[in-house]
Parts: structure tokens; sequence; C-alpha cells
């Protein structure tokens, strides 16, 4: 570590006394060295400096060499990532080879963090001091009860894994008395599929399909993410007009998933009409993505170094279809808006706190419903959010219809970036993908916004090939969120409450 | 609320005529790949395949197995003269051995391939050719097949015109649609859920994941697809299946779809009513 | 007949002395002894006699009798069979000595009370009936709720004899004669007969759970001893008798605004009772509240009886008689044998709250059996006998247009409406109670509940209450018979206008034939399952586990609990019933649900009222000061007093 290397990063922001040495990771990326038993401390300075915490890994480090480099190899140890003012912070606290890290609990503290550290200390990686946890997190038995509410009047029901409708496996544990629900449980790893552990051995090209399956409606955001980590790992930029399709393809995925939570929404409510024209939105869209780049979801479009084609339909039919989705659009919010029993339903339901989704450090819709202005494309800008600027949608209520209320005005956010967008294209440049060096090495992080929230990817390279990926998903963080968002609102709030959190069990579960 | 009544008329029909007229993909779908040339390839060739879909098949030629294969188009990259995406959309097929392309000849080679399937839903009852509840289970897909699922009921493919309904119970569902290649802690809802629905009961398996357990088949935490766990009456693969080939599948697994086309071929031929056999 | 009777109470005299030798002789005794009471009861009632049996006037307050006349036949009927039940059902179960003697003594004191022709020995029996009920209701003398609930039914058992003692008082002061002949043809003022009424109605309504001194059955039922729940519903006949004698007989045409009265009380106690019981959990508790319920049904009619001859019509009160009578005889034989099977579950399981028990038909089918008909007989399910009294009461009800006051006309219209409520409501309740103790599957008790054997009592009343339905055109000419003193004419003619059809009296304005209902409604029943077992022969029935999204959890640890059927009653009416719940932290992430219903007359009569008496016993305590000194100075100053007073009265 040099002292010329640091002259760069801005380490102003950093509560003092912090008793870490700061080093230049990445650009955008702050690494911490602490030792472990310093590492709890740590994290409280920061997160009472009201840094957010994404989430904690364990990386690997390949042989024993110690060389921090501009890109930060660093070795084996574990990792607290930190979001604070713009700057993504990694707190390392090194350990020796092959032995669970011991460092003072987060989980015990720090809400945020219980579920990443509890599936740490159940792959052996970590060995917390004061951390209790109730259950085990992997392999859920779907058989068994815990009972949290005590009382004659309590029954328990277990709602899951195999839900009423089309629905992702995961289960709710609804303590109710009847009509009020009391307490609820979520158990989320009924899916777990071990896809970290996939991308070991796989060259970047073949490993972004595995990224673009962690959570299928959000593979254009899963495979931006693994994407930039790789190139920021690398070194590469991709060209402009690469970034500007992920872009555009970025968008329109968060436009059919706001569109299907608005849906699904409507749904609950048994307003079928406004379900039928949503779903026709949203099947517009789904239907512009195939023709776009031949696959209905984005799937096979990114790749680390760029994108791998461009787009299947001129420019002038893009932006027609967005001009009519748009119209459509407006006329069917602005009657959904106006239909009392719907808003009735959503008013109201599944209240949360503003200083209960800090402590919790959730992202997305869910943060912004509650007033917390956390958008990824906003704090740490990436591609060609750079460029266009993005207005981050905030609501103060926190209850569902400010969820709701987020993902209406998101979607015409992400309509006028998508037009934006279109308009840089049309001055068109022909490369597409940026090569990626042979055989290289490094690590880094990557991030980008899916329609749940920010999801970062922790890529490791050796000799050009993946060593150790971590995902951080929005849905794990926010399904913690869940249970707390029952006031007091009855069982039939609950479908309402879900849809409006709009997550997926397969991003969390992975 | 009446608002609600002319923004519901407002766009007409928007409904597909499938399957009576057929649908088309748009240019550049990626449906299934193709192969167009079968000769024996080197090794290297199979290593290009994350999941392993590249095979040889029981004369050591090329063999491509679509319930492997996620559509990411590596193959046709590395050898776009053996391999070429096609524009479709049915993909469904009611054997595992029907998924393997091209067509497999001696089924003696294949030791491993289950019995002969079970004839389609409409022709084991009778009152099941028009009206068949559909129960979903989510055994660990990705959460893309399930939009497609969903997709079904929407005003654009309506499948409730073909008289297919959605179910919450397994004890009123005719057809369990499974998503995702089997985790462990889902296999034993995913038994009780089959040994609740009363016979006769078809199984479709959704996705490649539930063809073969795909990308995640090799974690050891993924059973390996549906048929390790329950016997399989129609495979739908495709990385997710677009809600068309779903509907194919469908059709397949209750038999309207050969009945149909049967009808369609009679009626060009002239005849009044068609043969009723098999 | 004289006779009869006079073996009759020599039994249940005898019972109690006999419980020093063992309980089963005791109970033997009071089976036989109820059981001859029957026949002196039929044969007044249906034949006009009069058994009558002199005792002597040895213990002052002129001559003691126990006459018989066709009211008293009604009611020495019917607590001949319920207690006749009761003693067999102590009979068959072990049961402590004391039980044993009280049920005899409660028995003897009932029948004492039914019987008294004059007002001292009413009296004397009231006020044994009393202590008979406290030394029933805190025998459980370990647990200080129950020791709580036994006090309370005791005070409010005191209440009403001192009502009692007023009324008496009063009669005594205008007649100057304690036989209830001379008071029946007493001439009293309006004024007079009003406030008689109200203390009546007072000491007797206790005794049968009348609002707002209702109290004492919801209590006493849940504090009772083994077997003693059933003799407080046998004791429930002396209530119910009381009333009929004093409000009809007695007292005579009342003022209109008794009847009035009567109205609104009985309609708001049968709907308080109803909602209030539907939100119990405890069997017992809960057949505290339905006899609240049925108690206020009971009084609708009598309020009707007693408008028809406040306003001289009495066709209407024979109506409203005729009603409340089939009422009383209905509810009476299905909560004794309500409570008897409440008994029998709980000495077989060991739980007295719905909330562990559940699947228990299959190894207790005469207690299900006998709880079975008699939730269907309180729930007024055609064609069973509670069906037709209730039928009768809308029927009287609805003769409003008869009587000239609008207030009356009102009041019967929107009494109507509250019957109608609790039907609603009952029905409920009844479900609740049957199927979370018989039906699905069971949820805590399980392998050592065992049917006792045999089970004699609980079929002969079930036999009873099924043929009470068919058979009901014969009780209604009974019910005629025995009424026909009181009210100058048989109403029997007039209600059974075709052998088997019933009518409110009025003829040609309503009819019913339970007696054809309960032939076609049973072969309607069959020829369903005839058409279902032939149509279905091609469907098969396939048994398969309760679908619980697939988890595998057991199902008896995730089901429904009887409070959480019960609970869309109690959020909705949360003010009137006095709902609340609260989430208590236990630390941890742990909770616990703490829920309260609170009776509404509990809350603003009982609290206050009992917190005054504790404060004026404590004022009353200072006086106790334990010094001779103080008490010698008491005594100077009474003496004192009563020397100036003596020449001032005089």
């Amino acid at each position: 570590m040099t002292l010329s290397s640091l002259r760069n990063v801005p380490t102003s922001f950093l509560p003092k006394h912090l008793g870490a040495e700061p080093l230049a990771g990445a650009p955008g990326e702050l690494w911490l060295r602490v030792t472990p038993l310093s590492f709890e401390r740590t994290c409280h300075l920061l997160s009472r400096a009201g840094a957010r915490f994404i989430t904690l890994l364990a990386t690997d480090g390949g042989r024993d060499e110690r060389e921090p480099t501009a890109h930060g190899k660093h070795e084996r140890g574990l990792v607290a990532a930190l979001a604070l003012r713009g700057h993504l912070l990694a707190v390392h606290a090194p350990r020796p080879a092959a032995e669970p890290v011991r460092y003072g609990s987060l989980g015990a503290w720090w809400p945020a963090a219980r579920w990443a550290e509890q599936e740490l200390v159940e792959r052996g990686l970590a060995a917390p001091v004061g951390y209790a946890a109730s259950r085990p997190l992997a392999r859920p038995d779907a058989s068994r009860l815990e009972r949290r509410v005590e009382g004659l009047d309590v029954f328990a029901i277990p709602y899951g894994p195999v839900r009423s409708g089309i629905f992702e496996a995961i289960q709710f544990q609804i303590e109710t008395g009847g009509e009020n629900v009391l307490a609820v449980t979520t158990r989320p790893y009924f899916k777990h599929r071990g896809l970290e552990r996939r991308f070991a051995g796989l060259d970047p090209d073949r490993a972004v399909h595995v990224a673009e399956r962690i959570a299928g409606t959000a593979s254009v955001a899963y495979a931006c993410a693994f994407a930039q980590a790789v190139e920021r790992a690398l070194g590469v930029e991709p060209p402009p007009a690469a970034q500007r399709w992920r872009a555009l393809h970025a968008e329109l995925e968060r436009l059919a998933s706001h569109l299907d939570v608005i849906a699904k929404e409507a749904e609950t409510a048994a307003l079928y009409v406004a379900q039928a024209r949503f779903q026709i939105l949203k099947e517009q869209v789904m239907r512009l993505r195939a023709e776009l780049c031949g696959s209905r979801f984005g799937r096979g479009l990114v790749v680390p170094g760029g994108v791998r084609a461009a787009g299947g339909i001129g420019p002038e039919p893009l932006l027609r279809a967005l001009d009519l989705l748009e119209a459509e659009f407006e006329r069917d919010s602005r009657r959904l808006l106006a239909t009392a029993s719907m808003t009735d339903r959503l008013l109201g339901a599944g209240r949360l706190d503003r200083e209960l989704v800090e402590r919790h450090c959730a992202v997305g819709p869910v943060a912004r419903g509650s007033g917390l202005s956390i958008d990824a494309r906003h704090e740490r800008p990436y591609g060609e959010y750079r460029r266009v600027g993005v207005r981050v949608i905030c609501e103060r209520a926190g209850d569902a219809m400010a969820r709701v209320n987020v993902r209406l005005r998101e979607i015409r956010e992400s309509l006028r970036i998508a037009r934006a967008t279109l308009d840089r294209l049309r001055r068109g440049e022909a490369a597409l993908c940026a090569p990626l060096p042979d055989r290289a090495s490094g690590a880094a992080f990557g991030w980008a916004e899916a329609p749940a929230g920010e999801v970062v990817v922790w890529a490791e390279l050796r000799e050009g090939v993946l060593a150790n990926v971590h995902i951080a998903s929005p849905s794990l963080r926010n399904w913690a969120l869940f249970e707390h968002a029952f006031g007091d609102d009855v069982l039939t709030d609950f479908a309402f409450i879900e849809h409006s959190f709009g997550l997926t069990p397969a991003g969390a579960d992975r | 609320m009446l608002a609600w009544i002319p923004r519901g008329l407002r766009m007409g029909r928007v409904t597909t005529r499938y399957p009576q007229a057929p649908e088309h993909p748009p240019p550049g779908f990626r449906g299934q790949v193709r192969v167009l040339d079968s000769s024996p390839a080197p090794a290297e060739l199979a290593a290009i395949c994350p999941t392993g879909a590249i095979g040889a098949g029981s004369d050591r030629r090329l063999a491509l197995d679509r319930g492997r294969c996620i559509l990411c188009g590596a193959c046709v990259r590395a050898a776009p003269e053996r391999f070429a995406f096609e524009e479709r959309f049915e993909t469904a097929a009611r054997e595992r051995r029907a998924l393997i392309e091209p067509a497999q000849r001696a089924p003696a080679a294949a030791a491993s391939a289950p019995a002969r399937a079970r004839p389609p839903l409409g022709q084991r009852a009778r009152p099941l050719r028009r009206s068949i509840h559909v129960r979903h289970i989510d055994c660990g897909s990705d959460g893309a097949e399930e939009w497609e699922i969903q997709a079904l009921w929407n005003p654009y493919y309506d499948i409730q015109r073909l008289g297919f309904f959605l179910t919450n119970s397994p004890r009123h569902a005719d057809v369990l649609i499974v998503t995702g290649g089997v985790t462990e802690p889902l296999r034993a809802p995913l038994e009780r859920t089959w040994a609740l629905m009363g016979e006769p009961k078809a199984l479709i398996a959704a996705g490649t994941d539930a063809c073969s357990g795909g990308l995640a088949a090799q974690s050891g935490l993924v059973a390996g697809g549906v048929d390790r766990v329950l016997p399989v009456d129609v495979y739908v693969p495709g990385s997710p299946p677009p809600p068309v080939a779903l509907l194919d599948g469908l059709l397949k697994a209750v038999g309207l779809l050969r009945e149909r086309s049967a009808m369609r071929a009679a009626r060009a031929l002239g005849r009044s009513r068609p043969r009723r056999g098999r | 007949m004289s006779a009869v009777l006079a073996l009759a109470l020599a039994a249940l005299a005898l019972a109690p002395l006999l419980a020093t030798l063992s309980p089963r002789a005791c109970s033997g005794a009071t089976a036989t002894g109820c059981a001859l009471l029957v026949p002196p009861g039929l044969a007044a009632a249906l034949h006009s006699a009069r058994p009558l049996l002199e005792l002597g006037g040895w213990l002052g307050f002129g001559p003691l009798t126990v006459s018989d006349d066709g009211l008293a036949g009604i009611f020495f009927t019917l607590t001949g069979i319920t207690g006749a039940a009761a003693a067999l059902s102590t009979f068959e179960r072990p049961a402590g000595r004391l039980e044993a003697a009280l049920g005899g003594m409660l028995a003897l004191l009932v029948a004492l009370v039914i019987g008294a022709g004059n007002g001292f020995e009413l009296l004397l029996g009231w006020e044994g009936l009393a202590i008979c009920i406290y030394l029933l209701a805190s025998a459980d003398r370990s647990d200080p709720g129950r020791l709580a609930q036994g006090y309370l039914t005791f005070s409010l058992t005191k209440l009403g004899g001192a009502a009692l003692l007023a009324a008496i008082g009063l009669l005594y002061a205008r007649t100057h004669s304690l036989a209830l002949a001379a008071w029946s043809h007493a001439a009293l003022g309006a004024g007079a007969r009003g406030a008689l009424f109200a203390l009546t109605a007072l000491a007797f309504g206790s005794k049968v759970g009348m609002l707002p001194l209702q109290g004492s059955l919801p209590a006493g039922y849940a504090a009772a001893a083994r077997n003693g729940a059933s003799w407080l519903a046998v004791a429930l006949g002396a209530g119910f008798y009381g009333l009929w004698r004093f409000e009809v007989a007695v007292l005579g045409p009342l003022p209109s605004w008794c009847g009035e009265a009567l109205l609104m009380v009985g309609a708001l106690g049968a709907v308080a009772g109803i909602v209030y019981a539907a939100t119990q959990d405890e069997l017992r508790v809960f057949f505290g509240y339905s006899t609240v319920e049925h108690a206020g049904i009971a009084l609708l009619g009598l309020g009707v009886a007693v408008l028809g001859l406040s306003f001289h019509e009495r066709t209407l009160a024979a109506a409203g008689l005729l009603a409340a009578t089939l009422h009383v005889i209905a509810h009476n034989l299905a909560k004794t044998l309500a409570l008897i099977a409440t008994d029998r579950l709980e000495l077989a399981s060991g739980e007295r709250g719905l909330d562990r028990l559940g699947g228990l038909s299959i190894k207790l089918p005469s207690t299900a059996a006998g709880l079975g008909v008699a939730s269907l007989t309180l729930a007024a399910i055609p064609p069973l006998g509670g069906f037709v009294s209730e039928w009768l009461t809308f029927e009287a009800l609805l003769q409003a247009f008869r009587i000239p006051s609008l207030l009356a006309q009102l009041l019967c219209a929107l009494a109507a409406a509250a019957l109608a409520l609790t039907g609603g409501v009952g029905l409920l309740a009844f479900a609740k109670g049957y199927s979370f103790a018989f039906l699905a599957v069971a949820r805590g008790v399980r392998a050592h509940v065992r049917e006792l054997r045999p089970a004699v009592g609980i079929w002969l009343l079930s036999l009873a209450l099924v043929g009470l339905g068919a058979l009901a055109p014969w009780e209604v000419r009974g019910v005629g018979a025995g009424l026909k003193a009181t009210l100058g004419f048989n109403l029997a003619e007039r209600a059974i206008s075709h052998p088997l059809v019933l009518g409110p009296v009025f003829r040609n304005f309503a009819v019913l034939a339970p007696t054809w209902l309960s032939i076609v409604l049973p072969l309607y029943a069959l020829g369903a399952a005839a058409i279902a077992r032939a149509g279905g022969r091609r469907r098969e029935a396939r048994r398969a586990p309760v679908w619980l999204t697939g988890s595998g959890a057991e199902p008896e640890r995730v089901q429904y609990r009887p409070s959480a059927y019960s609970n869309p009653l109690r959020v909705v009416l949360r003010g009137p019933l006095g709902f609340r719940s609260r989430l208590a932290p236990l630390g941890a992430g742990r909770w616990r649900l703490q829920t309260s219903v609170t009776v509404a007359v509990e809350r603003f009569l009982y609290r206050p009222a009992a917190s005054l008496a504790l404060r004026a016993s404590g004022l009353a305590r200072t006086l106790q000061s334990g010094r001779l000194s103080h008490y010698l100075l008491y005594m100077l100053v009474a003496l004192a007093v009563a020397l100036v007073l003596i020449p001032v009265l005089r």
C-alpha cells in the first residue's frame, strides 16, 4: 500500500477513530482492513455514521499472497460490504487458513446482518461470538411449527411451500387469533440450488448464464451486476452502445416487473378488468423484449465486456411502441388510483416505519416507499446511468399504497430513461463488446438496480476463470423485513402486503 | 367502477386463436436449438455446453438433449455450421427421449428410458376433454417459469377459452405443472401434492430445470429433474418456455391436440367424422 | 295421589340421611322420590285432581301444605323427570356423599317450593334452596376462582331472597295472611301490584337468569362440583314456577308496563345471553349463558301473557303462556341433559375447556348423542321440542296487533326481531360447542378417554326430548289442562285444530304439525341418502389427508381454535361484549396474547356494587372493635333508642 494509491481515495466521509487502514479497491470501492477482534466495532461505528449493510461474505484469496493491487486481490477473510454516502465500503478481516473467523456477532445488534451471518455460520466460514440463531436456515423443515405467540386464542397456519396460485415456493408461518395477524415467520431457503458455487471453474462468458438464472424475473439486472463485477475486476469498460442497450433492457425489465406487481394487486382486490389491462401491458413489454433480443426475459444479451448483439427492431418502431404503452398506462393507472375499492385495501396495509426499514437496511421500492431514497442507479451510478440522471422516487407513508405508488411513478421514470437511452442509441456506434484480457485475475464488486432493489455481486477471477462469487440479493434483505410489516392487519391483507413487497424467493435462496 | 368497462373493451380482441390458427414467434426468437450437422464431433464441442446437453447419441453421432439445453447459444456461436437457433414455440414432447435431437432410432439402446407414457388425459376420462383443472407447484425454479405460466391466463392467451382452469387445491386438480428441478426440501411437498390429486391425473415438467435440473443439476442440491421423483407425462423444455409452448404442452397432456389435428386433417380430406383410434 | 305425593316427599327427605350410608343409596332414594313426583303431577295437570299433603302448623305462620293444582302439576312433572335423570346420573358415577345428599335436599326443596300453599313455606323452601345452591357451587374450596364464583352465586340468590321476603311482607301487610289462596283473591291497587311484580320478578328472575341478575348462572355452573350443575338446572324449575304463579295467577291483571318490562328484559337477556355464550370456550359457562338466553325467551312468552291479562285478552294470554310453558319444559329437559352430558365429558376427559377436546364422538357415543340432542333442542332445530316452543313464541309475539297499546306493539315487534337474532347466533354457538367437543380430529385428550357405562339417565332424557317434538300435541293437551284453572279455559281445544296440527291458540292464524315433521324430515334424509347411494356407484369416494399447503404439518396442531371460530363475533361486537385483546411481550421475540370478554352487567353493576358492599362492610368492621366496653355501649344505645321509639310509634 502506497500513499499515492490513497491520494485518489477520499476518506473524509469516514468516521474518526475507525482503527482501520483504508485501501483502494476498484473505482468506487474502499477497503478497510481490520483485525477480526475489531471487526464488529468498526462495523458498529460505520453503522452509526449511517452506513447501510449490504452483505457479509467470505473471500477466497487463492494462494496466501498478500498484494493489494489497484484492483484489490485480497487474502482469504471475512468481508462486510456496506454502503456509505455513495461509496462501497468493504471491511475486511483476514482469517488464518481453513478456520472459521471468530469475531463479535453483527446480527446481535444489526437485524439486517442476521441471515447473511447465519449463512456463513452454517457453511462453516464464520464463528461469531454472541451469535444465537433460533432455527437453521438451510434445509428448512416444512412441517416444523415454531410458535412465537402463546395463548389459548392463538393458532398457527403454515402457508407454503405450495401456495395458492402460481407463486414461488417459500413458507410463511402465520400466527393468528382468527382474523388478526399476530406474528408472521418467513422461512426462505426452500429453493436453495447452490448456484453461487456453480460459478466456480466457468469462464465469464458462460458464467453469465448462471447469473441470469439466479432470479429469473430480474435476469438482466443480475447479469449486469455480474458483468460489471468482472469488468471492474479486470479493468475493462464496455463501449457506450453496449451500456445503452444494457440500460434499455434493464428499464424494460423494470417495467415488466412493476406492471406485474400492479396486476397482482388488482387481482387480489378482485378488480379483474384492471388486472387484465395491466397484464396486457406487461405482455406487450415481454413481446417487445423478445423482438429485441430473442428472449422474453432478456437472456443471452449481457456478457462481461458488453452485449452480444444489438436490437432486433429499429429505434423508430421501438419508440412508437413505448409511446403507445405509456398512453395506455397513464389512463389505466389514473383509473386504478380512482377506484376506491382498490385503494381502500392498500391504504394503511403493511405499514413500515422509516426507522425500522433503516435498521433492516432494506432496498428497492420497499425502502423508497418508506421515505428512504436508496437507488443504486443514483447512489453509485453505473453504465449509462452516469449520463442519464435518475430521479429517485420516494413516498413517505410506508404502507402498501406507498409502495404501489412508487412503482407507478417508477414506471414513468423508466419510460423516460428508456426514451433518453433510445435517443442516444440512434446516433449509433458499432462496437458492442470490449474483449476481456486473457487469463487475467482480479476481484471486485459489481452492482445494479434490479426491480426489487439493489443487487451486489462479488466476483473473484483467477487465470480467467471464476473462483468465488457471492450474490447479495435484494430479496433476501427485504424478506427479513416482511414479518415486521404486520401491525393490525388481518389475514385478507396478507396477499396485498406480500405483492406490494414484490420479492422473489429464487433470488433470496440462490 | 363502471368506467372500467370501456377500458376493458378498448382494444377489442387480443386473444390468440391458437391452436386453430398457428402462432408465429417473432423473428430472431430463440425457441430451440437445431442440430444441422450430426456427424460425430470432437470432444471439445461437448465441453462448450454449460449443462452438458451436447453428447454422443446412440450411434456416436452428435446429439443435443433439448431437455438440458438452456438456450444460452454458446454452441451456436462456437459451431454455427452444426447448430442454429430455430424460431419455434412448440417444443413439448411426451417422452424424454423425444427431446433428444436428432430423433434417436433404437429404443432398445436407451435402456434407462422410462416406460411408455400414459395415454393423454382426454382419453383416460371423457369428462376431462373439455374441462381441466390445473395446479402449479414450484420445486426450485428461478421465477421466470412462473411468469410464463401466469401469462397463460392473461387476455393474450386466455387459456380458459380452451377449458383450462386454475385451482388452488390439489384435490380438484387434473394436471400438475411442476417447475424447477426438485430441491431436497421441496421433494416431500411435491410428493404430497401429487398423492392428493385424484386419478386420472397428468404431470407436466415445465422448463429445462424441471426436465433435467438445468444449471443446478451439478450442484447436488437438486434431484435433477422431476422424472427422478414422479412419472412425467409431458416435458416442456425451454428457459423459460414461452406461454405458447406451455399451452402446447397442456394440450398434448390432455390429448386435444392430436384430436384437433386429426379432425382438421379429416376435414381437409372431406370425411365427415375422423376415425377415433388409439 | 296424595299418598304417592307423601311417599315421594318422604323418599326425598330420606335421601340425605341415606347419604351417610353410601352415596349410591342416597341417589337411588332421590331418583325414586323424583320418579314418584311424576304421577301426582300428571294427575293434577290432566285430570284436575288436587293431591294435598297437610303438614300441620307446628312451625307457626299458618298451616303448611303441599298442594298440587294444575300449574304446580306441570312443574312437578318437569321436576320429577329432570330430577330423576340427574339422580340416575349421580348414581352411575362415583359421587361424594355431600353432593349426593345435596342433590336429594335440592329436589325436596324444589318440590316444597312448587307445592307451597303458604308464603312462609315458600320462603323456607327458597332460602333452603339458596343454601343448597351455595353449597353445590362452592364445593371446590381449593380453587379461589371457583370460590369467588360460588360467592357471587350465593349473593345474587340472597338478593333474590331478600326481594321475595319484601314481597311477602308487602302482601302480608295488605292481606294479613300468608296463604297463597288469600293473596290470589286480594284486592290490590295498581301501584301495589306493580311493586309486587317488580319484587317477585327480581326474586324469581334471579334464579332463572333474568337480566340484570343473571350472573348466578354462568358463575354457578362453572363453579359447581362434579354433578352439581345438573342439579342447578333442576332448580330452575322452582324459579320459573314462581314467575308463573305470581305474575299470572296470584297478582292477576297487572298494569301494562309490567308486561312491557318483561318483554324488554326478555329480549335483552335473550340476545345478550346467546352472544356471550357464543364467545365462551368453557362448556359450563357456555351453558350458563345459554340458560340466560332461554330464560329471556320464556320471559317473552310470559310478557305476552301478562299483557294479554292486562288488556283482558285471555286468548292472547293463553297464546303467550302456552309458548312460555312449552319453552320452559323443553329448555329444562334439554339443559339438564346437556349438563349431565358435560359432567360425563369432563369426568371422562378431565378437560373443561373446548380447546383441548375434539373428536370424542367415537369414544363417548352416549355422551355425544345426549349432548347432540340437547344442542339441537336448545338451538331450536325442527322438528324437536325447542323449535315448537320458539315457533309458538314467535306466533304469540306476532299477535301484538290485538293489543291496543302502541308501545306494547312496538316492543313485541322488536322482541320478535331479537328472537330471530338469537336463533341465528344460537345456531353458531351450539355448532361451536358441540363440534369442538365431539367432532373433527382430537386436539388434546385422546387415549385414556372411555365411556362410562351405563348411561340410563342420558338415554332417558334424550328419548324424552326427541319425543317432545313428535308428541307435541299431547304435550299441549297436558299443558292446556294444567293451565285451565289459571286461565279459565282449556287452551288445548283452540290450539289443536286437527288431531296433529298445532296453532297459536288463535285459530286460522298459523299452523305447525311437528308430528308430521318428525316423520317427514327423517324420510327426506333417508331419501337423499338412498339417491346418493344409487347414483354414486360410478363415483368412488377416496380418502385423502387434509391439505396443509404441502407443509406436512400435523392437522391437530394447526387446527382452528374454538375462540377463533367466534372471533368475528367478538371483533364485530367488541363494544357491547367488552372484548379486549393485548399482546404482551415476553422477551426474546416471544409474545403472549391476552383476551378477555367482560359482561357489561358485571362491569357496570356487579363490580361497583361489590366494591360498595366491601367498603360498607369495611366501615361496619370498624364497629367490631373487639372491646367489651364498646359492645356494652352499643347495647346501651340500642336500649335508649328503643325506649324512645316505643312511645313514639304507639
